[in-house]
């Protein structure tokens, strides 16, 4: 099971998920808990993130208790006041590193400003038991680091940003 | 009163003591020194060379009738009860993700097997019976349990060298494999990428998997239905998540103890008179032989791949096709990576590697299927 805290415009949300099958989670928001299904799950790389964004089927949300439910969870305001999301989706963008395989995050090497070679180790990532360091792809400056040590990271999550040059 | 007659009782252990004794000690303490300081395979090695050296000690008592060693090796080696539920701790241990994700890996788990016959066939010109010759093959998938399975119905005399041959050169798969994989594999094709998919395997397709494994060797391969069914068995008990205890005792508790058994009543067999005779060393020779072949025919035929495929299947991945899961799968992903740290090879190497779990144990089945043994 995850944990994710969430603000949303000064709300705090405690939101738990629990995967059951590849595309059917157990979510529970509060106190309320709902069968998820997952329909579509979708890279789009660096698309700038803005309200009524359309890209395909949005997640279908099945409430146990009521559909009705689901409205209780305020919309973010604007776009100008929603936190932006820290972390890009899977697959990233241009000047992303990603995560070859799923696995636990062990070690983080580099935090943000960092100035890395090519080759250099950015993080170890325990993957089928096996500790495999992750090198950086080019050198350059680490713009931002998205993993965290004991994270677990699925094939093509996010690892780290490259400055743009 | 001290005359000859007490004094012979008093000092018989030490007239006892012969040449062999003295030579198999030694062998112990070796094997001890592995275990211990060199860390090959130590959860089997210790208690092999502590059986060795036991049943060693003049006049032993206990491999004498109702000595425990005696009993221990009547217990669960000669009816084969220790190889079985040591595999069902291994399926409880192994996931058969990456193998299902890329189900075209199962050939290179099957050409992964080619040397055990190749070895076989090699040991009857060298002499050995057909028995015996088939349980020295089996050396080669690099599979401890088949290995102690196939060779004590086959040939029970030669389970002490087939077994320390067997889980010596496991424990030697990082110093063993590497050499072969260079010298059969250009610097490009070790550099190939694979690109990984990431496909998720339902719960329903994990579960279904060992059910659908057993019934379809069991009835293709009836001699493995043993190894294959409790290898499942245990398989079955983790993916189905129902029976998280007798899955944790399966993967702990019961392979730890009959490893114990297993080790020490395996080390009771090597008794100087005959473990220490020309075919022993004959048995090291041609199991390593098998070792290298099994390798080199796994990673041939993944070249046979990589052209099929117009170069996408790097050649690397089928030294994992023997058996020894997980650690060849490691070593292919570890030699991978020193030519380019960005190749990871190791999902594919997974997948092949459980792949060969899979093959040596129905490849264990065949042998025994062509021997005309087994039950």
């Amino acid at each position: 099971m995850r944990r994710y805290k969430l603000d949303i415009s000064d709300r705090e949300f405690v939101v738990d998920v629990q995967e059951i099958a590849a595309d059917r989670f157990a979510v529970v928001v509060g106190d309320e808990s709902y069968e998820v299904t997952l329909s579509s799950d979708e890279n789009l790389g660096e698309a700038t993130i803005t309200p009524g964004f359309q890209a395909g089927a949005a997640p279908r949300v099945i409430a146990v208790n009521t559909a009705a439910r689901v409205t209780q969870v305020p919309a973010p305001a604007a776009a100008a006041t929603a936190p932006a999301p820290r972390k890009p989706a899977a697959g990233g963008g241009k000047g992303t590193l990603t995560a070859p395989m799923p696995g636990v995050i062990l070690e983080v090497s580099v935090k943000p400003g960092d100035q890395i070679e090519r080759g250099q180790q950015v993080a170890v990532l325990d993957a089928m038991k096996m500790h495999n360091v992750i090198g950086a792809p080019r050198a350059g400056t680490v713009a931002e680091v998205y993993v965290t040590d004991g994270e677990s990271v699925d094939h093509g999550d996010a690892i780290f940003k490259y400055m743009e040059d | 009163m001290i005359d000859h007659e007490t004094i012979g009782l008093l000092l018989k252990g030490i007239n006892n003591v012969t040449w062999q004794s003295i030579v198999m000690l030694g062998v112990s303490f070796v094997l001890m020194y592995l275990a211990i300081v060199k860390d090959y395979e130590p959860l089997l090695l210790l208690p092999i060379a502590a059986g060795c050296m036991l049943a060693n000690l003049p006049l032993s008592p206990l491999i004498a009738d109702d000595g425990m060693l005696k009993l221990l090796y009547n217990l669960g080696v000669t009816n084969e009860l220790y190889p079985l539920l040591v595999f069902v701790g291994i399926g409880a241990l192994t996931d058969f993700g990456p193998l299902l994700e890329n189900p075209r890996l199962i050939l290179i788990g099957a050409a992964g097997q080619f040397g055990i016959f190749l070895t076989l066939i090699l040991a009857l010109l060298i002499g050995f019976t057909p028995n015996e010759a088939a349980s020295i093959g089996i050396i080669g998938a690099i599979d401890g349990p088949t290995s102690i399975y196939v060779s004590g119905l086959l040939a029970p005399h030669m389970l002490g060298p087939i077994t320390v041959a067997a889980y010596s050169y496991m424990s030697l798969v990082p110093i063993i494999l590497p050499p072969i994989m260079k010298l059969l594999t250009t610097q490009k094709e070790r550099q190939i990428h694979m690109a990984y998919s990431s496909r998720k395997i339902s719960a329903r397709t994990r579960i279904m998997f060992p059910i659908v494994v057993t019934v379809l060797v069991g009835t293709l391969v009836p001699f493995a239905t043993p190894l294959i069914g409790m290898l499942m068995l245990g398989n079955l008990m983790k993916e189905s998540g129902a029976v998280e205890r007798l899955t944790k005792a399966s993967a702990a508790e019961i392979a730890n103890t009959v490893t114990l058994f297993l080790g020490l009543a395996i080390g009771s067999t090597m008794v100087g008179t005959d473990f220490l005779k020309p075919s022993t060393l004959a048995i090291l020779v041609l199991g390593i032989i098998a070792f290298a072949v099994d390798a080199g025919a796994g990673i041939l035929f993944a070249k046979v791949l990589n052209w099929i495929s117009g170069g996408k299947v790097n050649p690397l991945v089928g030294a994992a096709g023997i058996s020894a899961f997980p650690m060849a799968a490691r070593v292919v992903q570890r030699v991978a990576q020193e030519e380019d740290f960005e190749n990871f090879l190791l999902m594919h190497a997974m997948g092949a590697n459980a792949a060969g779990q899979v093959a040596s144990v129905v490849a264990g089945g065949v042998v025994l299927a062509l021997m005309g043994a087994g039950g």
